[in-house]
């Protein structure tokens, strides 16, 4: 056998060489397809039957009766929908800006690379790892009205006992504390990114131009974190929109309607009412919202690069 | 400067920090720890007497301290709870991270028509928030008489695209050279994957695994929804009956037996976060950062 019949190397024995453009994985389907059906059936199914279902009159015992438009027309009349997009405007309110800036002062604080700072690192990151459970129980027990740690400390300013939770006019903002002190992790972490980002060199120019920590903050951070700034405050505003579990573990969203979200009362109108139809539309008007804020910040983010 | 003391200075000095530096880590730090220190005051609740929580003195450490609450909360079914939980957030954690791995794999490694169609939908679907699909999906798994199953917990967990992306994201730079040499030796393409490539993809596994253990185990509305029997609650649902507040709750047992029961709860997150920090900083800020 002369050398020349042999090639150099063995040809693979799936037939073409790793860069080869030409070459086909069919194995790839088979790979893909472990994680493609369940996502395919849990995940992408359930919107398209749930258009359908937004469009019938349907409970747990019985079976569909198609009715059209009349779930959005109901809807549009509810009294309650109203009350759960108003409220979730107010959470925004309080909720987004709080955990936007109290994020970035904190992500500026331990972006210092003080002693310590990886400590608190993971204390400022903690509650964003627990169950909203323990959000809830946590702050119900810090927010009661006599015996909560919040009013003690209120007390030294000469504040009077606050009904957090149980009076129509404070739940709302109860309900908020909670969520910024849960939510507030995930800012916060993509904020200390960015800055870690930030090419160290430029700080290095401007501390030799002289520039102050006000002028580095302006002329340099800001800038530099527009596209995580616009991204933490969209991330932040959808999952106000979708504000649930504290909500029920920590108010029902009471007193009265007083702390109701919309994915409250879709749950409401679903399981307590068994009006599964009607639940399906009020969720479809949630996710159109939630839809144009996602591609408003898309938009926005690619403007930028 | 002068007006501190040498040993001070060159404490700061050495960690090039200046005389304004000290008060703002004074601060920040004691920012911090008041940031933490809710978790703090629901385990020295959980160790008091309940006749020692409904007072107006604060004591962080408690005068004296009983496992009574631990006690109490086991009259409940929290070790059903418990074991739901684990089954729940471990089988679906290891199917959606191994799923994962492979898909993630493919997508980076593999060449076959349709490919990219296939990552552009896994990566929009990131914008349907699981709220919308939520109530439909109810009603087909009561439909499908899966109501308050294991299956309805675990399987519509599964299809995370976020352990998909974390793996992608790897063998999109994982060097061709090891899998060329493989392939030369006649490894196939099953082979090269599970006993070369996943045994190197350590990191986005240990993230993948780690944040997708407590996003399951911290699961709320869909286990809330689907478990319509007491003995199929998860922790997070049957704990979260615990709260001892007016409204519609029933007014189970006082603020120390709810702390001890969140207490349970919250510990192995708190662990696992503590102890894995890096990876779940890493993966949650890559996650969303760079899609």
């Amino acid at each position: 056998m002369s050398s020349a019949t042999l090639p150099a190397k063995m040809p693979p024995r799936w037939g073409h060489r790793i860069d080869d453009d030409r070459r086909v994985d069919f194995v790839g389907y088979l790979f893909v397809a472990f994680f493609s059906v369940p996502f395919f059936l849990f995940n992408i199914l359930p919107v398209f039957f749930g258009i359908y279902v937004g469009f019938t009159r349907w409970s747990i015992i019985g079976s569909p009766r198609w009715v059209g438009l009349d779930n959005f027309t109901q809807a549009f009349n509810d009294r309650w929908v109203w009350v759960g997009f108003e409220n979730v405007l107010l959470y925004g309110l309080l909720i987004v800006p709080s955990v936007t800036v109290l994020g970035l002062v904190f992500a500026l604080f331990v972006n210092r690379g003080y002693p310590l700072s990886g400590l608190a690192r993971a204390l400022f990151f903690a509650p964003n790892v627990v169950s909203a459970t323990v959000i809830g129980l946590v702050w119900v027990w810090l927010l009661d009205t006599q015996y909560g740690l919040v009013n003690h400390y209120f007390s030294f300013f000469g504040v009077g006992a606050i009904p957090w939770l149980t009076s129509t006019q404070w739940s709302l903002v109860g309900v908020s504390i909670a969520s910024v002190w849960w939510d507030l992790g995930l800012a916060f972490v993509l904020f200390l990114a960015a800055l870690q980002d930030i090419p160290s060199d430029l700080t290095e120019a401007a501390l030799v131009d002289g520039a102050g920590p006000w002028a580095r903050l302006r002329f340099i951070i800001l800038p530099h974190l527009r596209p995580v700034l616009s991204m933490v405050v969209t991330l932040q505003l959808i999952s106000t929109l979708r504000i649930f579990s504290q909500v029920y573990v920590m108010t029902n969203g009471g007193p009265g309607v007083s702390s109701q979200s919309p994915i409250y009362y879709v749950y409401q109108v679903a399981i307590v009412r068994n009006l599964f139809g009607y639940a399906s539309a009020i969720a479809m008007l949630l996710f159109i919202g939630i839809l144009m804020l996602t591609l408003l910040q898309r938009f926005i983010l690619s403007e930028r690069a | 400067m002068n007006f501190l003391p040498n040993r001070l200075r060159n404490w700061l000095d050495e960690r090039r920090m200046t005389a304004i530096d000290l008060p703002i880590w004074l601060i920040g730090m004691a920012v911090a720890f008041a940031w933490f220190a809710p978790f703090v005051w629901m385990v020295s609740t959980s160790l008091k007497y309940p006749s020692d929580v409904m007072t107006q003195d604060i004591e962080w450490l408690p005068h004296r301290v009983t496992l009574n609450n631990y006690i109490k909360v086991f009259d409940y079914p929290i070790v059903r709870w418990g074991l739901n939980s684990i089954i729940q957030a471990v089988t679906s954690t290891a199917l959606s991270v191994l799923f994962g791995a492979m898909a993630g794999y493919a997508l980076a490694r593999l060449r076959f028509p349709g490919r990219d169609a296939l990552f552009a939908i896994f990566l929009a679907s990131l914008m349907i928030p699981t709220e919308v699909s939520i109530i439909p999906m109810l009603l087909g798994v009561i439909k499908l008489g899966w109501a308050s199953s294991y299956q309805a917990l675990i399987l519509p967990t599964i299809g995370n695209v976020f352990s998909v992306y974390i793996f992608r994201q790897f063998f999109l730079s994982f060097p061709k050279e090891i899998e060329e040499a493989a392939r030369v030796d006649g490894a196939g393409p099953l082979r090269l994957f599970f006993l070369i490539a996943l045994p190197l993809a350590r990191a986005p596994a240990i993230a993948a695994t780690v944040i997708l253990f407590t996003l399951n185990w911290n699961n709320f509305l869909w286990p809330l929804l689907v478990t319509f029997d007491e003995s199929m609650k998860t922790l997070p649902v049957g704990i979260a009956a615990f709260t001892p507040v007016v409204g519609t709750h029933t007014q189970l047992e006082g603020f120390s037996v709810a702390m001890a029961a969140v207490t349970i709860l919250s510990v192995p997150s708190l662990l696992l976060f503590f102890f894995l920090q890096r990876y779940f900083i890493q993966g949650i800020s890559q996650g969303s950062l760079k899609q």
